[in-house]
Formats: structure tokens, sequence, C-alpha cells
């Protein structure tokens, strides 16, 4: 029986492709349809929420926070209601995370604001003692990817239908230009909140620094 | 969606079923070789036995054919 | 059937592999225990700004263990073992030789970008799969490479029969390939829109929990195809060669590897218990996950039995005693693998360290021991030298081997306070502690993981310092070794 394969590595291949792969058939593709639908009132992220997303994948900031609220009492008690599906429908990629030597930032919106946020990347041992954190100054002085990000929306707008320029949804406009100008109008709601003067100062000229792209998608976690 | 689940459901019990009493038929099976007088340790000896002039322990046909010649 | 006694098997490219090796996992190493002593002492992010902080390190560290350390060390496995168990010589192929080379080149381009890009911050986000697509591209054709040479040197070979290493090449050749394509499905962002952004930049063709299904299903697998089956691959060569004794029983072996196969596949839904992925899915990854334990076992009890009466071996010969401790440790995480899947166990263990535990009992125990061995006995082979201490093999398994205990002890209590300082409740019902608090009480686990990693590291110096001198000034060989590989005191 299976001895045979051995000696005949072309059917021994076949066979092996066969057991490999029947468990990704059975389990992977029939959930695909249902899980991606995005819950009633769920938007899309704003553009500039995107490059602060962005922000969020460069420094890998997955690698100690969580974006997964479980079903117990112990961490809805910690962190707000827990997760559903449906809120991720809009999540490429996904950014659950495995570690969670930091807290879970799924719905941190809720309890930080845009000032304890600057403070905080700032410097976070300094917000709070003992704190492991690393720090970010670069985030002050980086400027944002917001072109991008704009490419990134207008690919998920026409690829995967996400609903942009819908009733209440958010925007986004035809060209990069355009875009910026959305962005920094945007970016200069978030900047009144904020004290430092050099981001405050480049966003006069035009120039959106990672900080505030980052609390604009922190602030949209909730 | 519903009778997608149910009908994965039943395959998924199904195949889990066929697949154990294949692999338990399986473990039977290769014990019972020696009686039809299949040797399957011997294969061991190609990891042991691996120098380009140790004896073949077992050539492909083409070849025998070709040194039959 | 007389062969020519003139051609002789072809080691270029093992040797190639076997440098990578070891500076990868100098690299991987070190970078690893850079960013363990950062989560004891935080201010070592600092030291280069962006470039070292933990984040950005990370990935450095884990792409660098599995795609530079693992992936280079069972390539040279591979191009040693195959021709072997074949009896076919690359000599004889100049075409399969060309296509081996080719192969490490373009692996090694792979390796370099991905430091580059890494390190940069240009990343994917997904675990072990952070590159974007132009490297992506480049991956596929050094995978397509080595399918040429599997089935090249297969279409060649003088034995009819393929020997058991060479199933589990295989299989973690095809795994690798399926996995990595489908999760790397993704839509460049410069095709679709007007490119004003950054070109190499792309979206997942999944979101949300999809993406998620998606990249576990990946994510576990793509560890169980390189730590798992390219490593059995290894041993199964390997300890029956050095030691002199056959497998212990080849029939155990078939039915290890046909399910392991079959049930391997089923178990990464195990990483997703108490998420958002249908329940069934969560039941079958943590039911699939114990019914492993079998297939692990079936493995390493058949190499434990190798060893039947030679026990001797051990003592006398420290490639041998790697080995072993290598198999002990495989059965040892595979255990506490299942058992991190229970669903109230993973309720407690997962987001922990208990989990970053798990993990480096498996990949310092068992896969870098295992290749370590498998350098140590081809050394002399493809270098026609003598190992060039025996003492430095046996202190370096020493501290290696304190090291593993320090690092998982400290990561198991971690992992397990951690785990319930989370969930703690004081007398009216409400959270016990804060999480900073949660932090604070792992300081000093962080420190002794950092302690047990450092050692680790210490002892890789030290292998390296012994292969560096076996290859330059070890006593010279005039015929192969046999089994037992040839070591100066
Ligand atoms: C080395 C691990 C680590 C990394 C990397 C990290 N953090 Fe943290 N983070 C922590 C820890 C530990 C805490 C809890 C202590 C504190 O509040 O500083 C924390 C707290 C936070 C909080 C406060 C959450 C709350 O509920 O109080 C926010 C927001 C946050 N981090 C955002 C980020 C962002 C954004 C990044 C990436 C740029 C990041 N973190 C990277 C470890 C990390």
């Amino acid at each position: 029986m299976f001895h045979w394969l051995e000696k005949n590595p072309f059917f021994f291949t076949v066979v092996l492709f066969v057991v490999i792969a029947f468990a990704g058939l059975v389990e992977i593709l029939p959930n695909f349809a249902e899980s991606s639908r995005p819950i009633v009132g769920k938007k899309p992220y704003t553009m500039l929420e995107l490059a602060g997303r962005n922000v969020y994948i460069k420094d890998n900031c997955m690698s100690c926070h969580s974006q997964l609220i479980r079903p117990f009492k112990s961490e809805t008690d910690r962190y707000g209601s827990y997760s559903l599906s449906g809120e991720y429908a809009y999540d490429r990629p996904f950014l659950w995370s495995s570690k969670r030597t930091g807290p879970d930032l799924h719905r941190v919106g809720n309890y930080r604001s845009t000032d304890w946020h600057e403070n905080h990347m700032k410097d976070p041992q300094a917000i709070v003692a003992g704190s492991i954190m690393p720090k970010y100054p670069w985030h002050f002085t980086n400027s944002a990817d917001i072109a991008t990000a704009f490419d990134e929306a207008v690919t998920v707008m026409k690829v995967f239908g996400v609903p942009y320029n819908k009733e209440g949804n958010p925007t986004v406009p035809a060209t990069f230009s355009e875009a910026k100008a959305e962005m920094i109008a945007e970016a200069k709601e978030i900047a009144k909140d904020m004290k430092d003067p050099g981001v405050k100062a480049a966003l006069e000229n035009g120039d959106i620094k990672e900080i505030v792209a980052l609390i604009a998608y922190l602030n949209s976690l909730k | 969606m519903e009778t997608i689940r149910e009908i994965q459901g039943y395959a998924y019990f199904g195949m889990t079923v066929v697949f154990v009493i294949a692999l338990y038929g399986y473990i039977v099976y290769l014990y019972k070789g020696k009686k039809r007088g299949m040797d399957y340790e011997k294969y061991s000896n190609l990891a042991l036995h691996d120098d380009l002039n140790d004896q073949i322990l077992e050539a492909r046909n083409d070849e025998e054919k070709d040194s039959s010649k | 059937m007389q062969q020519s006694t003139a051609v002789s098997y072809d080691y270029t490219v093992a040797r190639w592999f076997t440098y990578t090796t070891i500076a990868f996992g100098i690299i991987g190493m070190l970078v690893g225990v850079i960013i363990a002593l950062q989560l004891a002492f935080p201010a070592l992010n600092g030291i280069a700004g962006e470039y070292s902080s933990f984040g950005r390190l990370r990935p450095l560290h884990t792409n660098g263990i599995i795609y530079g350390f693992t992936l280079s060390g069972i390539w040279a496995s591979w191009y040693y073992i195959s021709q072997r168990v074949l009896k076919v010589s690359l000599n004889e192929y100049p075409f399969l030789k060309l296509i081996s080379k080719l192969h490490f080149a373009v692996y090694f381009v792979i390796m370099l970008l991905a430091v580059v890009t890494l390190w940069m911050g240009i990343s994917t986000s997904k675990e072990y799969i952070q590159l974007e697509w132009p490297i992506d591209i480049l991956v596929v054709v050094a995978w397509v490479l080595w399918g040429i040479s599997i089935f090249g040197a297969i279409g060649v070979r003088r034995e009819k029969t393929i020997y058991i290493s060479l199933w589990y090449f295989i299989a973690t050749f095809l795994a690798i390939a399926m996995l990595y394509i489908f999760n790397n499905l993704a839509v460049p962002t410069a095709f679709v829109s007007e490119g004003v952004g950054a070109w190499y930049h792309s979206v997942s063709l999944y979101a949300g929990t999809n993406d998620a299904l998606v990249q576990w299903w990946f994510g576990h697998n793509a560890v169980a195809f390189i730590f798992t089956s390219g490593i059995i691959a290894l041993i199964y060569y390997f300890l029956p060669k050095e030691s002199g004794q056959p497998v212990f029983s080849y029939k155990l072996s078939l039915y290890s590897f046909w399910s392991l196969m079959f049930v391997y596949l089923w178990a990464g839904g195990h990483h997703l218990i108490y998420s958002t992925v249908p329940d069934w899915m969560q039941t079958f990854g943590s039911v699939f996950s114990v019914v492993l334990i079998l297939p692990s076992w079936g493995t390493a009890i058949n190499m434990l039995l190798t060893m039947k009466g030679q026990w001797q071996q051990i003592a006398e010969n420290p490639i041998i005693k790697l080995m072993i401790l290598a198999s002990t440790f495989y059965m040892f995480s595979t255990l506490e693998g299942p058992i991190q899947a229970i669903k109230s166990v993973n309720a407690l263990a997962h987001f922990t360290d208990w989990i970053v535990g798990h993990v480096h009992d498996g990949v310092l125990g068992w896969v870098a021991f295992m290749i370590m061995a498998a350098l140590y006995h081809m050394a002399p082979r493809l270098f026609k030298r003598e190992i060039y201490s025996k003492k430095l093999v046996d202190i370096q398994f020493w501290i290696q081997t304190v090291g593993i205990v320090l690092y998982f002890t400290s990561m198991w209590i971690a992992g397990i306070t951690q785990g319930l300082m989370w969930r703690a409740t004081d007398q009216f019902g409400n959270l016990a502690y804060s999480f900073i608090d949660t932090v604070n009480a792992l300081h000093p686990y962080y420190a002794i993981r950092g302690l047990g990693g450092l050692l680790y590291l210490i002892g890789f110096f030290i292998f390296s310092y012994n292969m560096y001198k076996t290859m330059t000034v070890g006593k010279e060989l005039t015929e192969e070794p046999a089994n037992k590989t040839p070591m100066s005191a």
C-alpha cells in the first residue's frame, strides 16, 4: 500500500499534497463569505487613520499589543466589550497580534485622549512609572507617508468595494492633491489638542508628522 | 450558509472516521508485512550504506534492464 | 551494476549553506538576546534610535532564525543527504549543480533584502511573512529552484526507494509552497491607484477574521513544516549515521509520517481560541493539537529507541548527546504545545510569555541542537578535517543546556503569573491589578530569560569558533569517516 509510494516519488508527492491540502479546504474556504461582513454602523478608516495604521505596522506595535478582547469578564472589565468579527471587516491586514506585553488596544480610543498619547509616545516611563514600552521620539520628526495611505484607500475602494464616499462615511477624492488637503484638515483637528511646537509648525507647512497620523488611528479604535 | 455548515459537519465526521480506521488498519497491515515476506526494515540501511560505491539496495527498473544487457 | 569509482559527492553548495547557517545563527541569536534584554531594561531601546527599538528588531530576530539559520541548516543538510541516500552525485549532473548554486545565490540576495527592508520597517505585519511582495516573488523563485533540485535529483536516482528523510524534505517543500502563496496573496497598491506612494506597498487580499484564519493556518504550519518536518528529516539521517545503528523501526517511521501529515494542518486553529473565528474551528484546533502528540512521539520514540543497547555512545560522543537531547526536547515541546491548546489552558496562556517559552524550548532545544549536531557531523566530510575540539563541544553543550533551562523556566513562571494577574479579582469582583502591576511583576523573569539567552548565545559562539577552527586548522583526514565523527580531544 503506502510503501509503494516511496518507490514512486511522483505519486508520493501527489498523495502528500492531497493530505496536506485537505485541512485547508474544509477549514478555510467555507467560512469566508460569512465572517467578512461589517457590523452595522462600522465606518472605513479615513486616509489619515490609514497612514497612522501604517505607522503602527512600521514600528510593529503589534509585537507587544493585541487588538482582540476575548469574551471573559476579566477582559471586558479591563478593556470594554469583547471583539466581534464584523468590527474587523476593514482591517487589511488584521492586527490581533499574538502577544500582550502591553495592554490590548482594540478600544483604546474610548479611554485615552490625544494629549495623553502625545506625552506617552514621547516618553512612556514619564507617564506610567515602570513601563517597558520604548520611547518613540522619531514619530515627532518623521513625516507620515500620506501618499501611500491615499493609494491604499483607493485600492481597497476599487478592488474590495470598501464604501468610501457613501453617506456619512469618510471620503476618498479622485486626486492626491485633494486628498492631501483633506488629510491636513483632519490632522489640524487633532493637532489642536497637541503641544509639540515642531509638529504644529510642520503642519502649518503642509507636513503631517507620524505622531499625528498615529494618534488619529489610535483615537479611531473604539 | 446553514446547509453548508451541516454538510461540512457530516463530511468532517465521516472523514475522521475513515481516517481513524485507515490509520489503524495501516498499523496492522504494516506489522503483518513480515508474513507476506515484506521486509520493511531493510530500508533503514539506505542511510547507513550511502557511499557512492556502496552496494545499491534496490536498483530502479530501467537500470536493471541496462545491466542485464 | 558497476559504478565508476572516479566520481565523488559534490559538497560545494552544502558548504556554502553551512557558512550561512553559522552567520545567520549569530545574527539571529544576537538580536534575540538584545530584544530579550530590552524587555528587562527598556533603556536599551534607545541605543540606535529608530533602528534599535523592540518592534523593528523583533522581525529581524524571528526571520533571521527561521529563514536564515534554520533554512540554511536544512538546505546544507539537503545538499549533503540527498546525494548520499539517492546515490547520485551532483558532479554527474552539471545542470543540477548549476541549479543548486543558483538556489543559494537567490536565497542569499533574499536574505540581504530581508534584513534591510525589515530594519527600515517595510512590513506586511503578518508574523513570519513580513516581506513585501517584490521580495516574495524572489522567494518563490528560490523555492522553485529548490523544487527542481529535489525532483531532479530524485528523477536520476540510483536507489529505487526514497529514504525517510526525503519524505520530510518533500513535505517541507510542498507545504511551505502552498501556505506561503496563499497567505501572501495581496494587491500591490501601485497597480490600482496612481502610485503616488511607495511602489512596494500592498494590501492583504483577506480582511479581519479571514485574514487571521489564513495567517494562523500559515503561521502554525510554517513552524510545523520548517521547525518540525525539516528537522525530522535531519535527525532520521544523522542519528542512524552517526551512531551506526539502523532506525529502530522503519514501520513506525512510515506510520508517524503519514499521520503527522494528516493531523498537522488542522492544528492551526489553536492560535485563535476565544477569538472571533467560528467555534467549531477553535474546537478542531484544540482537538487536533492533542491528537498531534501521537505522531510526534512516534518519531521521538523511534529516535530514542534507535540508541537501544548503545547508550554508552551518549557518554562517548557529544554529537549523539546533542541529538538525543534534541529528541527529548522535541517530545517535551510536543507535549507542552497540545496542553496549551486545551481551551481552558489557552484562556490563561494565550498572549502571555508562556507561549514564548514554548517556542523556545522547541527551537533552542530541538531545532538548533539538531542543526548544530548536523553541522558537526558534516564538517569532517565537507572539509576533510577532524573536528577541532571535542572538549569545546562538551562545554558548549552544558552552557547551552543551562541557558535553555533558565529560559523556559523563567518564561513559564512569567507567563502563568501574567495570566493569573490579568484575571485576578478582589473580594468585590473588581480587577485586582492594573496592567502596569503585571508588567512590574515580570521584571526579574525577563532578566533571567535574558541571561538564559545570553548563555545560549555564548554557546553558539563556541560552536562557531570550533567550526571555524575545524575548517582551517583541524587535523586533515585521508579517508571519509564511516559513522562516528572524528574529533581531536
Ligand atoms: C516592548 C513592548 C511595546 C511596544 C513595542 C509598544 N508598546 Fe505600547 N505599551 C507597552 C506596555 C508595557 C504598556 C503599558 C505601560 C504603559 O502604559 O506605558 C504600553 C501601553 C501603551 C498604551 C496605553 C494603553 C492603555 O490602555 O493605557 C498605548 C496607547 C500604547 N502602548 C501604544 C503603543 C504604540 C502605538 C506602539 C507602537 C508605536 C507601542 N505601544 C509599542 C509595551 C509596548
